[in-house]
Formats: structure tokens, C-alpha cells, sequence
């Protein structure tokens, strides 16, 4: 296959891998593979299964987040023809393409190919695209054009097959100012452009990294000259891939392997790693580092800028300017991606640019031109967010997996907050994060103001809420994380915002007493839709999230629920009956979370307690008999029951501290597993010997306590009740996706679909 | 609220309804609604509320069964004759479904209390028979923001709407104020069809139903009329009177006012 060399230059391992894909695909679909090992191989690919089953988004690296007009001409198309004609830009520079059937995917991902693009790595324990900050190459401030080194970076990592089966996945970012704009002091690997004695090279940074538990990154190389960046990687490389743990992969990211080293012992592992390198040689070729965006011949400026409605930024050469498309969320029709390719490739721009806060750049756009940009961004359908301080979020709980909150609900509930408000401050417009849970994919932790979504009981049921993050600092050297002032329930969110907007709040103080008075529930007039989370039309709940997909916001409940039981079992009426009550009912309940069982009533607890503690002996079996009481108001206050109360509180404290990366406990259990009977199996439905229309009756119900797209196993006799409750549940619009004769009965698997 | 077995199994012929369902079962037994006058209207209502598993239901009325009830008041049986209204119905209501926990209030609707009693309950049934307590009842429901289902009979002609306190029509905005005294013979005066009562009592209660669930369509901002000699239905349309005294943009009544009774002969006279 011709590949035009457009900005990357895909290697020949990349393009028979990208083309191998097709027969994988094709043995998937023939259940010659199984969806497991199909999905190893499919997600480095940069294929990643949505929350809907059955769909599919493909990410495609930019390098350095560049790509040509006639290249999002032709990814839009793409969009249109095989996904939901919408596309996606990320905080690394990605772009997405979404809802696409997967027999489709290798046809997507040949015609990428064909002009150039490439989605090897976009996903999984992989190199991942490496990024750079928003005006590399045009930036009046920067100290050279980073791009060239982004691009070769790319280059060399890519050809190596090993760089797609890491420990984790690896970032790597290239600022060309010290200011920091690519976030380089919070990558796995971060560059710092830098000139020393007149040589061009870089400060280099290593063990950054945002998630659950962010960090700085360590110097680890005062200088390299720029075309040592290439041994500086693959040192970085071999020693997350020698050290980097893969047993655990919630403990796996390079700054893990720093936290277990210390950072004498990382940087010398590194240096031996360097040296090793360097006596062996490079894995594979050196790419030249070439000038992608050439530098322009300065225009005649003395006719002024003229003025548009556009949000531009004057470049280092005269004349020039970059356009910013303040897309909101990232989020661009296909038809409005096509306008736009359009107009550049008419006015002969060559480069547009996916930044880190999901905008899309024009660059180098002559100042004559931009009244013709201007009349085409006024026929888009997209409304831009220019005048509004510029805004992140995650894909959030609506269609992410790990998801807590509905970030992107939020981050429209503050957009119509400040709409129409003027910013009361002469500094630069805020920056704000949203992160729907502490994984942190939207970075609120280097935001001016940052959000991380996370649950509360409030008056005993679950409230959506956001911790709030400010002072920030981003400087090659000086990087500091947001300190958390507070958190607010979600929908006080926007108020708070309208306020710090309005007042031009910039002092960590200052936001401390705002977010202050907010803040304040008083028991009894909480409006019932502060449990309803932006965007949702059921109450706030953590049901849905297996312990697969634990994420740290869960602990948050359970530390709470922890706390909770330790705060009644101490309290100065500790000894009376109801406080005994409530520390082995919190305690009881701490833990249910993990078995994604949420309790909201008594009964909850004590049947989701015998269930998954007492049964599989992970507790004394008669602390069965204490809940209960305790959930019956039958517990006594005296000494025994305190007693009990408090092995339980002990018992249930040690087993949340055994639980490994897996959210399995590591404690032995204290008794032997009891045998559940089948009917308590979650998801299977015992409906045997129950008689029409009864039958269907249970089956409806059973539907009813999964979410929608969920699937439930019904047990049904032979005869009647198999046509019955078959016909009847598709009547009702749900899905029955197979039908199974077993011995002496039927088993049914039915989708929720409404 | 789980449902148990039993619960299933008594409410299944509804749950199999797609609208209804689990979940739908569970918000009725949740459910708080109010019946004013347990009468000609009130009985049928509080007998399907109850058998739907309405789990609350709060009975007002002062009076006694007289035997010319029986005609229509089908809660009451013979031996019922002297006894509380509220107390009876209150029996038969435990005898027929255990889930429902009633309260009762042996009491008229008067202007001091009625505000507090109906600020408990979900949605409000006036099954009264004169024009001050409907009144009260549709002033009392707009200050409490209480969903009120309004009904009403006389010889063989029977009305209901129902109303959305600051959303809909309120009774206010149709018939500004009660008709003067002896203007409209009272159903002692005139007589009713008994089962007219268990026509329109059974379509409040179906809007109460409606409205818990949240499904289909109300009676708001339209007043329906049926008349069982001609077995004519009709809805009139009716919109909310900017000049409503009550819910208008200048409301002149802020607050609860007792009409002069208008019907005289209250003994057996309650619809």
C-alpha cells in the first residue's frame, strides 16, 4: 500500500499489523477467538468497546495533535459512513470516532491508513500518543519548535512491537516553553525544550502522572542534546518494562515503579538503563527529525489584524495567526469537521491542531484570511464556547464504565450558569476540569479550577458531589497539583461557579469561603434532586459498578461507612443500644459496594451481608444473627452486644485493609463457605414450578431491578411458560437473546431494553 | 421496598401492566392520598384506591351512616346504620387489603386544620357534597401545592377535573365563588342515581392512580360531564383564569376562608 508521508510516517510493522487486523476481526466473528484475547489484541489496535455493548469507538493518534484538512475531510467521512457522524477530540490529542459496528472497524482503519492516520497504540498497555502543547511550532514564546521531536519520537516507538504490550500505558509530552503547556511535569515521560551553549535539547522529566494518586514528575537529565531523545525514551521504556509491575494494574504506571524505588535508586535504574542503550544501540532505525511546519515568510503588517468574531493568537511570525475553535467538550458534527477542512484546504492552510483542552486550532492562518474564516465558522452548526473560560471533562458516568458522576452534565449545567456573566477579573479566563471520578481523565488536578466526582450518603442515601481542586501551577520545575478547598454537592456546582465567575475569585481563601457557603444541607429541606445526578433520571446510585470496574470513588463510600461504624462504636453513648445499631449496620454494609450491591434499606443490608460475608466465610456466621437484631431494632445495649459489635467493626476494618490492586481479600476466611442455592444466584431467576401468568410476573419484575441493556437468566419449565413469558417480554419491547433447552426446564437470557 | 410473594401475587394482574409494573406497584403502596367525605364518591374511591395498594389512605368525614346512605355509599353495610363513616370504612378497608395503613379524621373540612392534614398526604380526593368545603378543599390544595381530584353528582348528571395547583385550571378559575344559599337543591332535594356515584368515585380514584404513576393523561385544565340518561360524556376545556382570585396573577384570597354552609339538611345528605 502507497502511504503518503503526510506528518507521521507509519512503519512497515504498523501498516502489516493495521492490515493483519482484518483477519483477526474475521476469526472473532466466526467464534474462532474468543472475545477475551480478541479484546487484548483489539484495544491496543486503539479500538475500545463502548458502554453499550455491541459498539465500538476507534481512537487515532495525531502526532503531535496535527492533521491536514484533506485528513479530517476524511476521517468526518468515516464518521459518516461507518460511526454516528460525530467526531471526538481528547485531552491527548486524539481524535475519536464512535458507534461503530466492528465488522467495520478494519475498513475504517484501512482507509486511515491510506492517508496516513494510524490508531496503533490509541489504546491499552501501549506508548501512547505523544503530545506536545497547543502553539509548538507558531508560539511566539516557545524556545524551538518541539514538533519535529514529538513526530520522531512517535516514529521510533512505534516501529518497536514492544512498545504495545507495557506493563501500563505510557505518555510521553514535549513543551516548548517553560510555562509548561503540554503538561509535561505530570507525564510518564515529560520533555522540556531548553538551549544550552547554543545546542538545542531538552530537561527531561519522568514518574508524572495524574489519576487516582497524581505526582510530579522527577528531573532525571538536566540536558540531552535533542537527538539523544531517542536514547532517553528507550531507557525510560526498558525500565518501566523491567520494573513496572504487571501483576497489579492499578499499581502498574511508571510512578509506581518510582514510589517503590525512591528516587535515588529510579534515577540511577534509569541511568544504567541509559548506559545499557547506549552500549547495545537503538532497537530499531532513527527517524531524522524534520521541520513539519515550515516557518512562513513574514507578511506585510502594516495594514491592521482585521476584525472578526474569532478567538485568535497572534504567532511568531508576522502576519500569522492561530484560530481557536473552543469546541464544547471536544465534541464536532461531521458536517461541521468537513466545512472546516474545507475552508483550510481552500485558503491553503496546511496543519489544524487537536489541543489538550479539546480545541481545535487553525494554524498559521494569514491575517487576510481570517474574514473568510470567520463567515464559515459563522455557517456551523456547533456553538463554540469562546467567550466562556475554557472547559474539560471526562466522558463521565453516562457513557464510561468506571464513571461515578455525569461530568459532561455538569460541565453544561456551568456553561448555562455562566452564560451571559462576565468574568470579574483583568487575569486570563480560568481553566476548569471536570473529572467524574478520581481517575482524573479530565486532569482536575492542574485545572484553575477542578472538579473530581464522587458519592456521599446524605440522610442515608447517595449523593452526587465534586471535590473541588484550585492553585495549581504549571512551570517546568515548579509544576504544583490543585489543593482541595472543599466539595459541593453536584447540583450546587453551578451557583458556586456563577459566583467565583462573577466576583473573579483567585485566592485559594477566597475559594475556600465561597465553596463554604455553599455548602451547607440542612437535614430535612434537600431537594430531592440533588440524589439525581445532571442528565439522569434515577436516583444517584453506585448499582452497575462491578468490582471489576471498582474504581477509588467507591472507597470513598466505603471509608465512609467505616468511619461511620468506628464514630458510633466510640462515641461518648457508645454503649447505648442505637448507636450499637448504626456502627454493625455501617459496618455490615461497608464492604457491599465491592459485590456491586447497594443497600438502601435494612433488609439490603442484612440479605447483601449474609450473602457475600457470611456465606463465603469471610465473617464469624453469627455476626448474622447481630445485623439482623441490629436491622431490627432487637439489638440489646449491654456489654456483650458490645463486644460483638466491635470484633465485627474490627473484623470488617481488617478485611477492606487486605484487599489487593483485584479488590479481593487477602485475609483468610474465619468460617467455612456456606452453599448459596441457585436462586440467590445474581442474574439467574428461578421460575420453576411457578404457573402462568405468575411466571412472567417474576420474570418482569426480575427485568425491573437491572438497569436498561442489562441481561438477566430466567429458569422456566418446558411447555406453556416458555412460548408465555417469551412472547409477553417481547411484547413489552425486551430483548430475548436466547433460548436455552436444558434437562428438565428452559433457561431464558433477556436484555432490559426499556 | 421489595415486594414480597404475596404482594405479587395480589397486585400481578397490574404489574403485568407495562405502565405499572414493579416498580410502579411500589410507588402506590408509598402512596398518601386523602379522601374528603366518605360518601356516594368517597366509597367507591377508597375501595380501588385500597385494592390497588395505595398504602396510605387518609379518610375525612364527621358523619354517621344513615340508612337513605345505603343507596349509593356502598362502603356501608346495614349494620353500619349509626356508626362513624370513617370507622367502617376503615374496617372494610383492613378486612380487604392488610398493606394499606389508614388514618382517619372524624372531622368536617373546616379552614384551621385542613391545611395541616392534607400537607401529609400526595394527592387529594373531594368527594364532598356541598360547595363551601369544595371550596375550602381546592384553596386548601393550591396553598399546599397538593394534586386534587374534584368531583361532584346531582340527580343523574355527575362533573370531575382535576387539578395541578399553580399548572392547571383550579376550581377558582372555573366557578369563581360558591352560588348563594338555596341557589342549587341539594341532593336531599333533588336525589341522585346511586350508581352515579360509583361512576365519577371511580374516575377520581383512577386520576389519583394516574397521577402517583405518572402516566397517561389528567383531566387538567378540562372539566368532564357525564349524564347517565343520555350516557353523554363531554369534556370542556377550560384554561387558568388570569383573574382567579385564588391562582390568578393578582390572588385576592391568601388565605383559607369557611363559606357559610349552603346545604341544609347535612344529615344524609353527604353525596
Amino acid at each position: 500500500m502507497q502511504i503518503p508521508d503526510t506528518i507521521i510516517q507509519i512503519h512497515e510493522t504498523v501498516q502489516q499489523d493495521t492490515l493483519d487486523y482484518r483477519h483477526q476481526v474475521a476469526r472473532f466473528l466466526k467464534g474462532q477467538v474468543s472475545p477475551v484475547a480478541f479484546k487484548a489484541y483489539r484495544v491496543p489496535m486503539g479500538i475500545y468497546e463502548q458502554r453499550e455493548s455491541g459498539h465500538y469507538m476507534v481512537r487515532v493518534r495525531l502526532g503531535a495533535g496535527l492533521i491536514t484538512p484533506d485528513q479530517l475531510a476524511h476521517v468526518a467521512g468515516l464518521s459518516r459512513q461507518y460511526g454516528n457522524g460525530t467526531l471526538h477530540l481528547t485531552t491527548r490529542e486524539d481524535i475519536q470516532l464512535h458507534d461503530l459496528a466492528i465488522e467495520d472497524t478494519p475498513a475504517v482503519l484501512e482507509a486511515l491508513l491510506k492517508v496516513g492516520l494510524s490508531t496503533r497504540g490509541g489504546g491499552g498497555n501501549t506508548v501512547r500518543n505523544v503530545a506536545v502543547g497547543p502553539y509548538a511550532g507558531v508560539g511566539p514564546e516557545e524556545v524551538f519548535d518541539v514538533t519535529p521531536h514529538a513526530i520522531a519520537l512517535s516514529e521510533y516507538l512505534l516501529q518497536d512491537r514492544s512498545s504495545f504490550s507495557l506493563p501500563r500505558k505510557f505518555k510521553i509530552a514535549l513543551s516548548g516553553t517553560s510555562q509548561d503547556d503540554a503538561f509535561a511535569s505530570v507525564t510518564d515521560l515529560g520533555f522540556f525544550a531548553r538551549i544550552q551553549d547554543g545546542t538545542r535539547g531538552f530537561e527531561v522529566y519522568a514518574a508524572g502522572g495524574m489519576g487516582s494518586s497524581p505526582r510530579i514528575g522527577i528531573k532525571i537529565e538536566s540536558f540531552v542534546p535533542e537527538t539523544d531523545i531517542f536514547v532517553v525514551a528507550e531507557a525510560a521504556k526498558r525500565l518501566f518494562e523491567s520494573h513496572g509491575d504487571r501483576s497489579n494494574k492499578h499499581k502498574a504506571r511508571l510512578r509506581y515503579v518510582l514510589a517503590r524505588l525512591g528516587h535515588d535508586l529510579f534515577v540511577q535504574t534509569y541511568l544504567e538503563e541509559k548506559q545499557r542503550v547506549l552500549q547495545e544501540g537503538l532497537r530499531g532505525d532513527t527517524p531524522s527529525l524534520r521541520q513539519i511546519m515550515a516557518v512562513p515568510e513574514p507578511l506585510d503588517t502594516s495594514a491592521s489584524c482585521p476584525h472578526t468574531q474569532l478567538d485568535v493568537r497572534m504567532e511568531k511570525t508576522a502576519g500569522y495567526y492561530t484560530v481557536r475553535l473552543a469546541l464544547p467538550l471536544g465534541d464536532i458534527s461531521a458536517e461541521d469537521a468537513c466545512r472546516i477542512a474545507e475552508c483550510a484546504a481552500s485558503l491553503g492552510l496546511r496543519f489544524l491542531r487537536a489541543t489538550q483542552s479539546q480545541d481545535l486550532l487553525l494554524l498559521s492562518v494569514p491575517q487576510t484570511h481570517l474574514p473568510q474564516i470567520d463567515a464559515m465558522v459563522q455557517g456551523l452548526s456547533v456553538a463554540l464556547q469562546n467567550d466562556m473560560p475554557p472547559m474539560v471533562a471526562c466522558a463521565g458516568a453516562s457513557t464510561c464504565k468506571l464513571g461515578l458522576c455525569r461530568s459532561r452534565g455538569l460541565a453544561a449545567a456551568i456553561a448555562d450558569a455562566l452564560q451571559w456573566k462576565i468574568w470579574g477579573s483583568d487575569q486570563a479566563l480560568p481553566v476548569i476540569r471536570i473529572s467524574g471520578c478520581p481517575n482524573a481523565c479530565a486532569q482536575h488536578q492542574i485545572a484553575d479550577i477542578g472538579f473530581q466526582g464522587h458519592a456521599r450518603r446524605v440522610n442515608g442515601r447517595l449523593m452526587p458531589f465534586y471535590n473541588i481542586f484550585v492553585g495549581a501551577r504549571l512551570e517546568q520545575g515548579h509544576t504544583e497539583l490543585g489543593h482541595r478547598i472543599g466539595a459541593l454537592p453536584a447540583k450546587r456546582v453551578p451557583a458556586f461557579m456563577q459566583e467565583v465567575y462573577e466576583q473573579g475569585v483567585s485566592t485559594i481563601d477566597a475559594f475556600k469561603d465561597c465553596a463554604a457557603r455553599h455548602a451547607g444541607l440542612e437535614a430535612g429541606q434537600i431537594p430531592d434532586d440533588y440524589y439525581v445526578d445532571y442528565d439522569a433520571c434515577r436516583p444517584f446510585s453506585l448499582a452497575g459498578l462491578g468490582a471489576g470496574e471498582c474504581s477509588a470513588g467507591v472507597m470513598d463510600i466505603v471509608n465512609a461507612d467505616l468511619q461511620q461504624a468506628q464514630e458510633a462504636l466510640t462515641s461518648d453513648h457508645g454503649d447505648t443500644a442505637d448507636s450499637l445499631a448504626r456502627a454493625v449496620l455501617a459496618a455490615a454494609r461497608a464492604l457491599l459496594v465491592l459485590f456491586g450491591v447497594e443497600a438502601k434499606s435494612c433488609e439490603d443490608v442484612v440479605q447483601g451481608f449474609k450473602t457475600h460475608l457470611v456465606a463465603p466465610g469471610w465473617v464469624d456466621p453469627q455476626s448474622q444473627d447481630l445485623v439482623q437484631q441490629a436491622a431490627t431494632g432487637g439489638l440489646k445495649g449491654d456489654a456483650g452486644s458490645r463486644d460483638s459489635a466491635a470484633s465485627l467493626v474490627t473484623r470488617i476494618v481488617a478485611l477492606h485493609g487486605s484487599l489487593d490492586g483485584q479488590l479481593n481479600f487477602t485475609l483468610a476466611p474465619v468460617a467455612e463457605p456456606v452453599e448459596v442455592s441457585q436462586g440467590t444466584v445474581p442474574g439467574v431467576v428461578d421460575l420453576r414450578g411457578v404457573a402462568c401468568p405468575m411466571n412472567f410476573v417474576k420474570a418482569k419484575l426480575a427485568l425491573e431491578r437491572v438497569e436498561v441493556g442489562c441481561e438477566v437468566e430466567l429458569l422456566l419449565d418446558l411447555g406453556e411458560a416458555r412460548k408465555n413469558v417469551s412472547e409477553s417480554l417481547k411484547q413489552q419491547g425486551q430483548q430475548v437473546l436466547k433460548i436455552n433447552e436444558l434437562k428438565d426446564c428452559i433457561s431464558l437470557i433477556v436484555k432490559r431494553e426499556k | 421496598m421489595t415486594l414480597s410473594d404475596v404482594q405479587i401475587e395480589r397486585y400481578s394482574r397490574q404489574i403485568l401492566l407495562e405502565e405499572v409494573g414493579g416498580t410502579g406497584q411500589e410507588r402506590l403502596l408509598g402512596a398518601k392520598v386523602l379522601i374528603i367525605g366518605i360518601g356516594g364518591l368517597g366509597s367507591p374511591a377508597a375501595l380501588y384506591l385500597a385494592a390497588a395498594g395505595v398504602g396510605t389512605l387518609g379518610l375525612m368525614d364527621a358523619d354517621s351512616v344513615d340508612l337513605s346512605n345505603l343507596q349509593r355509599q356502598v362502603m356501608h353495610h346495614t349494620p353500619d346504620v349509626g356508626r362513624d363513616k370513617v370507622v367502617c370504612a376503615a374496617e372494610k378497608i383492613h378486612a380487604m387489603n392488610p398493606d394499606v395503613s389508614v388514618n382517619t379524621y372524624t372531622q368536617w373540612a373546616v379552614a384551621d386544620t385542613i391545611r395541616q392534614v392534607i400537607r401529609q398526604y400526595d394527592f387529594v380526593i373531594d368527594g364532598t357534597d356541598n360547595f363551601a368545603a369544595k371550596f375550602l378543599i381546592n384553596d386548601a390544595c393550591y396553598f399546599e401545592r397538593k394534586p386534587l381530584s374534584h368531583g361532584g353528582i346531582l340527580r343523574f348528571d355527575g362533573q370531575l377535573m382535576t387539578i395541578l395547583p399553580g399548572r392547571s385550571a383550579c376550581y377558582r378559575c372555573v366557578f369563581d365563588a360558591p352560588p348563594p344559599a338555596d341557589a342549587v337543591p341539594s341532593c336531599a332535594q333533588a336525589g341522585v342515581l346511586g350508581v352515579l356515584a360509583g361512576v365519577i368515585g371511580t374516575l377520581q380514584a383512577t386520576e389519583a392512580i394516574k397521577t402517583i404513576l405518572g402516566i397517561g393523561d389528567l383531566l387538567t385544565d378540562c372539566l368532564l360531564t357525564y349524564n347517565a340518561l343520555t350516557m353523554q360524556v363531554r369534556k370542556v376545556s377550560v384554561n387558568r383564569n388570569l383573574r382567579c382570585r385564588l391562582c390568578g396573577d393578582t390572588p385576592t384570597l391568601t388565605s383559607l376562608v369557611d363559606h357559610d354552609q349552603t346545604v341544609c339538611d347535612l344529615k344524609g345528605a353527604q353525596s
